[in-house]
């Protein structure tokens, strides 16, 4: 009985993880834009990876493989958002549309290291 | 000078010369000038007589021009419509013929093949076997893959590696900006490259502490990846990528100034050099004492420690340390186009 509701629970969990990763891929082929195409894709390498690891989580038979896949939520979560904001920032450096906008009240960049 | 008549400025090669030159507005008003200042020196009916030849001319030589414009259209016409259909319709018949052709050979290849599994396939002989029975005993790593890349076909590795280095070598010697001051560096590249530095995340806070915390991180796992070789699945090539993957990150984060303070070109020669030399020298001393029925006297060890299976781990570092020095140097050199 424990079995199967486990089951369930991780099932349901890596529908909803594919559904994310489905919209993220969705939206990154749809969007125009660079940035809204970033948040999309941001999207699913956070919320979508966070479900599917917590599927396999709750699949998982002993407790090493919960650590080593908490490892990895914790892994993706510190690179992925940091790599959509570098290209979010690359973006922002680019496009001239944004160097019309006042520039923020904290300096946007520091001196050459 | 002086040869030249009175009349040249009118003439036609003249004329078209000028054309050439300014176009036709300007040719009138030279023409204009010139009729006016001959006037007075030539007689009414000359002068009508002239005119009139020359307009011919001109017009014969518009007409002319006309034509050929006309014939360059038509020209331009049938390449853009009927010419380009026709060659893209050859390309198709050219692409697909040969498409055929490669499915028809491959197919052939597979029909020639023996049936997946059986037991009289010409791979299925002692050499598996052998790799399979006696690959714990012989080499006492725990990983067949490991014993068999790093033993028995360790010259095949050793080959493997050299080609790596040299590919680092020619990427160098293709992409490297020189900074001599004597020769005169190449300006624009390094206009370029300034251009393309003003671009890249300099001092970007989130990435460096994110690297901060990531890059101890990925380069340990990539150590233990190395060392692990002969125990679990990885070894010199994948743990070698892992910490240049690292390296990457940390250059990203931190700029090349920083990341020059420890790799230089210097350490990338000696580094991929005496990894190369001690693999070399080891399976020499390896394939001399094997082919001569000598004891190596290099112990194995109990299979399943850290430090056992012989040669295998020295030869997986020596990998790795080529892999990881050759990956971060590619990256660089397209990056930046130095160190």
């Amino acid at each position: 009985m424990l079995d199967w509701i486990r089951f369930a629970v991780s099932s349901a969990l890596m529908a909803a993880g594919l559904m994310i990763l489905l919209t993220a891929v969705i939206g990154v082929f749809k969007f125009d834009y660079v940035l809204n195409r970033m948040h999309a894709a941001a999207m699913g390498d956070t919320l979508g990876l966070l479900f599917c690891m917590l599927a396999l989580i709750t699949g998982a038979p002993d407790g090493w493989l919960v650590l080593k896949l908490l490892l990895i939520i914790v892994f993706l979560w510190l690179s992925s958002p940091v790599s959509s904001h570098l290209i979010a920032r690359l973006e922002v450096t680019v496009n001239p549309v944004w160097h019309q906008l006042p520039p923020p009240e904290t300096g946007r960049e520091g001196s050459e290291a | 000078m002086s040869k030249r008549r009175s009349d040249w400025e009118s003439r036609l090669q003249a004329r078209f010369a000028r054309w050439m030159r300014e176009g036709f507005s300007g040719l009138d008003d030279e023409i204009m000038v010139s009729l006016r200042q001959e006037t007075s020196e030539t007689l009414p009916s000359e002068q009508m007589a002239d005119d009139h030849r020359e307009m011919a001319d001109t017009r014969r030589y518009e007409r002319g021009i006309a034509l050929d414009r006309l014939a360059q259209y038509d020209l331009n016409a049938w390449v853009s419509r009927k010419g380009r259909r026709l060659l893209s319709r050859l390309y198709t018949v050219l692409a697909m013929s040969l498409g055929v052709l490669m499915i028809f050979f491959l197919l052939k290849t597979v029909a020639m093949m023996p049936r997946f599994g059986s037991p009289d396939t010409p791979m299925i002989n002692e050499v598996t076997d052998r790799y399979i029975e006696r690959g714990l005993q012989e080499t006492g790593a725990v990983n067949i893959v490991a014993g068999m890349i790093l033993d028995y076909r360790a010259f095949d590795t050793l080959g493997e590696s050299t080609v790596l280095f040299i590919a680092a070598c020619a990427v160098l010697i293709l992409l490297r900006i020189d900074w001599d001051e004597k020769a005169g560096p190449a300006l624009e590249l390094i206009a370029e490259e300034w251009d393309d530095r003003h671009y890249e995340p300099k001092n970007d806070r989130i990435l460096q502490a994110s690297a901060m915390i990531l890059t101890p991180i990925v380069l340990l796992f990539g150590i233990y990846v190395i060392l692990n070789g002969h125990l679990s699945p990885g070894g010199g090539f994948s743990g070698g990528s892992i910490i240049s993957a690292g390296l990457i990150l940390y250059l990203n984060a931190f700029g090349f100034k920083k990341a020059g303070q420890f790799f230089t070109y210097r350490t990338f020669m000696w580094v991929s050099f005496s990894a190369l030399m001690f693999y070399g020298l080891a399976k020499t001393y390896s394939f001399y004492c094997g082919a001569n029925g000598l004891q190596s006297g290099i112990p194995l060890g109990i299979p399943g420690a850290i430090l056992s299976s012989g040669l295998i781990m020295p030869l997986n570092i020596a990998v790795g340390m080529v892999v990881a020095c050759t990956m971060y140097i590619f990256y660089a050199l397209f990056r930046k186009g130095g160190l």
